[in-house]
């Protein structure tokens, strides 16, 4: 009975629900307004009203739910607008600042008017405790508990809702933090509480602190909601465990993930790379450049053998976090973003954004400025008349007007102008692209770029010219990505430990003794989880680096028990490493072993995706129109075919100029581009070789 | 660097130019990125202590990684120098120049080691690229003059048509008190400019190298019209600005005076100053004029791109021989102090024609502190540098920033899990100075203090300022407090260094800012919210502030 695997991408403006039926292969989407007061309500609802659709003779309408995969922006969301709960804040004393201080740089080099994010522990909520371990573990000075004491009592009197524990080397030595927290919860059993050694153990202290401190601040926030909509879903008659996802792709059970918000960051946008990845493995394309725009920032990733890369620390809205974040690079720019020309007299694309209101120009609720999307109706890449499959007009006029502005001081033509905006936008997206492809060693020549988000597919093709990529992939739902994306990922958690070893045979039995450590931890998880050993997955990596050096790179380790032949295969693969980032091998220098990771991945049944049979190459039955749209390459407007995307078939293909249509999107092929889809109803488009 | 102003209109469409210049952004930063993670120091890999810049083939800055400004004093000379030693013809594919010289090699002072290497394309030079690290070296030296300071390198090939000089490498070496240090960092600089190469010349292959040229070329006079743009907005005038200089190196107040004119869209800065010193404090002109192109393009429009155009509206002049345009043999290695107190001057000057986008004073110095010792298990020795932040001054509508490092420097702190692990030291404290920031309106940003221990004997220099001047408020807003050096039991602050026995300890502080407006207008709240978090005291409350609680 219970067949149905639901995913929900709770976003900004919708709700998007993907439902996927295990026993007929069959994917359904429902969309919904979000409820950002609320949000379980919008999820809720959501998930009531697709489930009646799809299975309107089920008592309860989640009863059928058989998996339910959740991705979320609430901890993103109280991060940017700052609604995280009174925090209060416990270090080693003399370090209280170092949360205000952090690195001491400025937040912008030349902007003398620029802030840096507000401290979110203010001064009088941060307490020093005496107490100092040392690097090599040693204990200089034992935990002042009265003082301890006397600072709970003092959080307790301040009515902080969170506090943050964290102490120099606490990810060395954590006796002192335990302490601490034992203290705290003695005073304050309902208090929130997060510490270093738990959330973040690793080195550099300000890192660290930045983390607890958000895990702390969030902490709450997610707590409440996870409880507002455990039993919303629970009064739908579903049973299924609710799965979240974190910012590294995996997904955790609710419980996990009402401990560690700082950990789901990134949900809604890895959720996008996991789908991505997915859909790159069935059509058979592993190497992968992921490019999700949508209204007000464009997300890349990339995917090598199929795996994105996770990073281990980034700055999230002016915030380091330390914690497994898939490598995702997002810039301030999409379809809303607007065009202008600056004090120098150079084009210039975002990072201010007409947002979805008042929207673009040709919008007509008001902006004058022009956006990416009105020099798309402009050109006619995008419908002049309507948008999102007729159910919203659009006025080209215009947005050829507020073009035209823009034109003239620039003396150019209006549609050379539009092309601009359009070659500003795929220059800075080019950019984003490089910074994790050829910043990071890879070519993206060798990749296949996936378009998806409400704007991928309609720059995508542009983009891979710029890069020289030869091919774009469109998924069969690019606006619904996301909430796919929930239904075909395996639970994962990762496992960390910082120790610095030398990487050579005498360190065989600490780095055996360290992954035992974290084998055990994941075995709790797994437990946890409640993931059958056939389905338990365990990857082991070592971030190694040649002494002296404070910068790691991740070198996998082989199969199989570690030995000393473990530990010169690392050595070689670092060695490989290195000379692929820095294009040089330091002979004979000493490499050492820093952090030790583990990444536990539970199998669950994943919707799988679909073939279709092969329809033939023809085509022609799939074209709803034509219409003119201006290509550069002829400097004039050609007379372009519409491809409705419902109609396209298995083995369909035609060559560009084309425009391919569908509710979600608008794909662009260029001239001599040839475009296919494949069984899977991808459309894929090639340069001519 | 005031070449003829551009009146040609772009040869490319401004679409070309502004792709192409976003490339040649991608480009610096992605060199300095592999700088960082593939160097050992950690003044490097930890501060950013580095830069990274790509030149056109007369030397004019194409575009510099946002790094330091005051490394832009170091680049720009180095390409003419190299120029006027090196014949063009001779050069090949994987020469690398290696130069510091403050006199004979473009740079501002000797740890700043550049290397600089010519792009080839098609077989010829298209562009330099070219990268620095300070070097935490060459410590515990003399600063009667140059020859004091360390090694003076004029640029030479430390690399020949790729193949490693070691003759030259050696020499180095031997000169520098850690020399496994800076053949890992040397090994960094090289993988840095590898990069660029290798990144400039597909931007050619892409584009066309005459198309990349041109677009460069488009660039600067893009950054030309920009600071026109920006300097034609201040209504026109003269404005003079004073200030005092002191520190611990030099005790006695050297009077610094600076006047400004603006006329149309030029500026020129002319500045006085006393004769060059027997110290480290003396400004080449290079410096002077990085200085001068960071204040003004921060002030004018932060936007414009740090390209050499933007210099092309700016007349910048000191006399010879002074400590703001010193000559051969000056010492120059503190020179980043007198940077500090030029910008604020320049600021000062300023404020009277545009008060709305300038700060206060900020605290107008780059602390540092210097440590050095001998391993006791091998008697190899080590260096330790830091540069510490302080306030920020006070804006027209909101506070200066507390403890950050302000103008032409802007390098991290080092994580104190990362200094007790290398380095035989123990930090007690790190901590905002309550009380430093000045008074008004809107409050100065506050110092900062550092207390260390130290867990062998070593030995310590320090650089600080505001020692017994302050950092001014602006339209009535309060001073910042002073910078300090503060000694445990038993140590003995001689000028500006002392001798640590293990155990003992001793503090730095780095000044606060000055505030902006009088201080009876600030806000309430904001005088009660600095109260509670301790950033003022009771007495400053009540007699500054009038407030209660």
């Amino acid at each position: 009975m219970a067949r149905w695997r639901v995913g929900v991408d709770s976003g900004g403006t919708f709700t998007d629900v993907c439902l996927f039926d295990e026993e007929e292969g069959r994917v359904e989407v429902w969309k919904v307004s979000s409820t950002p007061d609320d949000p379980s309500r919008g999820i809720a609802q959501g998930v009531e009203e697709g489930m009646r659709r799809v299975a309107p003779d089920a008592a309860q309408p989640g009863a059928p739910v058989a998996y339910f995969g959740h991705g979320t922006t609430v901890a993103t969301n109280a991060l940017i607008q700052h609604r995280g709960v009174r925090t209060g804040l416990v270090t080693t004393d003399g370090f209280r600042d170092l949360l205000e201080i952090g690195r001491q740089k400025r937040p912008d080099l030349y902007d003398m008017q620029a802030d840096k994010p507000p401290t979110l522990v203010s001064r009088d909520l941060r307490q020093e405790v005496p107490e100092r371990v040392r690097h090599d573990g040693r204990i200089d000075l034992p935990l002042d508990e009265a003082r301890m004491r006397a600072a709970a009592k003092a959080l307790k009197e301040a009515g902080v809702k969170a506090i943050a524990v964290s102490f120099l080397y606490g990810f060395i030595r954590s006796e002192h933090e335990k302490r601490a927290v034992e203290i705290l919860r003695e005073e304050m059993p309902d208090v929130f509480i997060s510490a270093g050694h738990e959330i973040a153990p690793e080195f550099r202290e300000f890192e660290r602190l930045s983390t607890v401190v958000l895990n702390a601040y969030l902490g709450p926030v997610m707590r409440n909601y996870i409880e507002r909509l455990t039993p919303r879903l629970r009064d739908l008659g579903m049973t299924a465990t609710p799965h979240l996802t974190q910012s590294n792709g995996g997904v955790i059970g609710f419980g996990t993930a009402a401990e560690m918000p700082v950990r789901a960051v990134l949900s809604g946008p890895s959720t996008g790379v996991v789908g991505a990845q997915a859909i790159g493995a069935v059509a058979g394309f592993e190497d992968l450049i992921t490019f999700d725009m949508g209204g007000t920032s464009t997300d890349v990733a990339l995917l090598n053998g199929g795996y994105c890369k996770l990073t281990s620390e980034a700055m999230v809205h002016g915030y380091p976090i330390k914690a497994p974040m898939l490598d995702i690079h997002t810039v301030g720019a999409g379809g809303g973003s607007i065009a202008y020309i600056d004090g120098g007299g150079l084009l210039k694309v975002g990072p201010r954004s007409c947002g979805a209101d008042p929207g673009p120009v040709c919008y007509d609720r008001g902006n004058a400025e022009p956006a990416t999307t009105d020099a798309n109706v402009v050109l006619q890449t995008l419908n002049p008349e309507y948008l999102l499959g007729g159910r919203m007009k659009v006025r080209q006029d215009l947005a050829k007007h507020a073009i035209g502005r823009l034109a003239q001081q620039l003396g150019l033509g209006v549609m050379e102008t539009a092309q601009g905006i359009i070659s500003v936008v795929t220059a800075n997206m080019a950019r984003a692209i490089r910074v994790i492809s050829v910043q990071r060693g890879h070519d993206p020549r060798d990749y296949t770029l996936m378009a998806f988000g409400g704007a991928g597919p309609l720059h995508a093709a542009r983009l891979a010219r710029e890069l020289d990529m030869r091919r774009v992939l469109v998924p069969p739902y690019p606006g619904i990505l996301c909430a796919m994306g929930l239904l075909l990922t395996d639970l994962r958690a990762d496992f960390a430990a910082t120790k610095l070893l030398p990487a050579t045979a005498d360190s065989v039995g600490e780095v055996a003794a360290a992954f035992d450590g974290l084998a055990s931890r994941a075995a709790e998880w797994f437990a946890q989880e409640h993931i059958a050993a056939a389905d338990r997955h365990l990857t082991r990596t070592a971030d190694m680096r040649y002494a002296g050096q404070n910068y790691e790179l991740a070198v996998p380790l082989p199969d199989g028990p570690v030995t000393a032949a473990t530990i010169s295969a690392l050595a070689e693969g670092f060695a490989d490493a290195h000379r692929q980032r820095y294009g040089f091998v330091a002979e004979g220098e000493p490499v050492q072993l820093v952090t030790l990771r583990l990444e536990a991945t539970g199998r669950v049944r994943k919707a799988e995706l679909k073939s279709y049979p092969d329809a033939g190459p023809d085509a022609s039955g799939a074209v709803i129109g034509e219409r003119e749209v201006w290509f550069p390459e002829a400097g004039a407007f050609v007379r372009t075919p519409i491809y409705g995307r419902d109609k396209l078939a298995p083995g369909n293909a035609f060559t560009g100029p084309a425009i391919v249509e569908q509710m979600d999107t608008t794909t662009v092929v260029l001239p001599g581009m040839h475009a296919r889809v494949d069984s899977y109803l991808n459309l894929i488009l090639e340069v001519a070789a | 660097m005031n070449d003829a102003p551009a009146t040609h209109a772009p040869v490319l469409d401004p679409i070309t130019v502004e792709v192409i210049g976003a490339a040649l952004s991608s480009i610096v930063e992605e060199t300095g990125e592999a700088l960082i993670r593939a160097s050992y120091s950690t003044n490097i890999k930890e501060r950013r202590d580095c830069s990274t810049a790509l030149f056109d083939t007369a030397g004019n800055t194409l575009c510099q990684a946002e790094h330091i400004p005051i490394h832009l004093g170091s680049f720009i000379g180095i390409v003419p120098h190299i120029l006027k030693l090196h014949r063009v013809e001779d050069m090949r594919p994987g020469d690398v120049f290696v130069g510091n010289d403050a006199y004979e090699g473009g740079g501002t002072h000797l740890p700043d080691i550049v290397l600089a290497e010519p792009i080839f394309v098609d077989g010829r030079i298209a562009a330099w690229t070219v990268n620095l690290a300070h070097h935490s070296d060459f410590a515990d030296r003399g600063h009667a003059h140059i020859y004091q300071e360390g090694l003076r390198i004029p640029p030479v090939r430390l690399y020949r048509a790729g193949e490693l000089q070691k003759d030259v490498l050696d020499l180095i070496l031997l000169n520098c008190q850690v020399p496994r240090e800076r053949l890992s960092d040397l090994r960094a600089q090289m993988a840095a400019n590898r990069v660029g190469v290798q990144r400039f010349q597909a931007l050619c292959a892409k584009y066309g190298t005459a198309v990349v040229m041109a677009a460069g070329a488009a660039l600067l006079d893009y950054a030309e019209r920009k600071m026109r743009a920006g300097i034609a907005a201040i209504p026109d005038g003269s404005w003079t600005f004073e200030d005092v200089f002191e520190s611990t190196e030099v005790t006695q107040q050297l009077p610094l005076k600076v006047r400004v004119t603006v006329q149309g869209d030029t500026m020129s800065l002319h500045f006085d100053a006393p004769d060059q010193l027997r110290a480290g404090l003396n400004m080449t002109w290079t410096a002077l004029a990085a200085t001068a192109y960071y204040v003004v393009k921060s002030v004018v429009d932060p936007t414009i791109l740090p390209n050499a155009g933007l210099a092309r509206p700016l007349t910048v002049t000191a006399r010879e021989g002074s400590v703001l345009n010193c000559v051969h043999p000056a010492a120059v290695n503190g020179r980043v102090q007198t940077c500090q107190r030029v910008s604020d001057l320049i600021i000062g000057a300023l404020a009277q024609a545009v008060p709305d986008r300038v700060t206060a004073c900020s605290n107008s110095v780059c602390t540092v502190a210097t440590f050095i010792g001998q391993r006791p298990e091998d008697g190899a020795i080590w260096v330790y540098l830091e540069t510490m932040g302080g306030g920020g001054g006070a804006r027209a509508t909101k506070d200066g920033l507390d403890g950050v490092h302000v103008h032409v420097t802007n390098t991290s702190n080092l994580p104190v899990e990362a200094l007790e692990t290398e380095y035989p030291l123990t930090l007690l404290r790190y901590e905002l100075v309550e009380e430093s920031g000045g008074v008004g309106t809107y409050r100065g940003g506050m110092g900062l203090r550092r207390v260390y221990r130290a867990d062998q004997d070593c030995r310590v220099r320090v650089d600080v300022s505001r020692l017994s001047s302050r950092s001014w408020g602006l339209l009535g807003g309060g001073a910042g407090g002073h910078g300090a050096v503060e000694c445990g039991p038993g140590v003995v602050f001689d000028k500006d260094n002392a001798v640590l026995k293990a155990g003992q300890w001793f503090a730095v502080v780095s000044p606060g800012a000055g505030g902006y407006g009088p201080p009876e207008k600030r806000d309430r709240a904001a005088v009660a919210r600095d109260l509670a978090e301790g950033v003022i005291g009771e007495g400053t409350a009540r007699e500054v502030y009038g407030y209660t609680a």
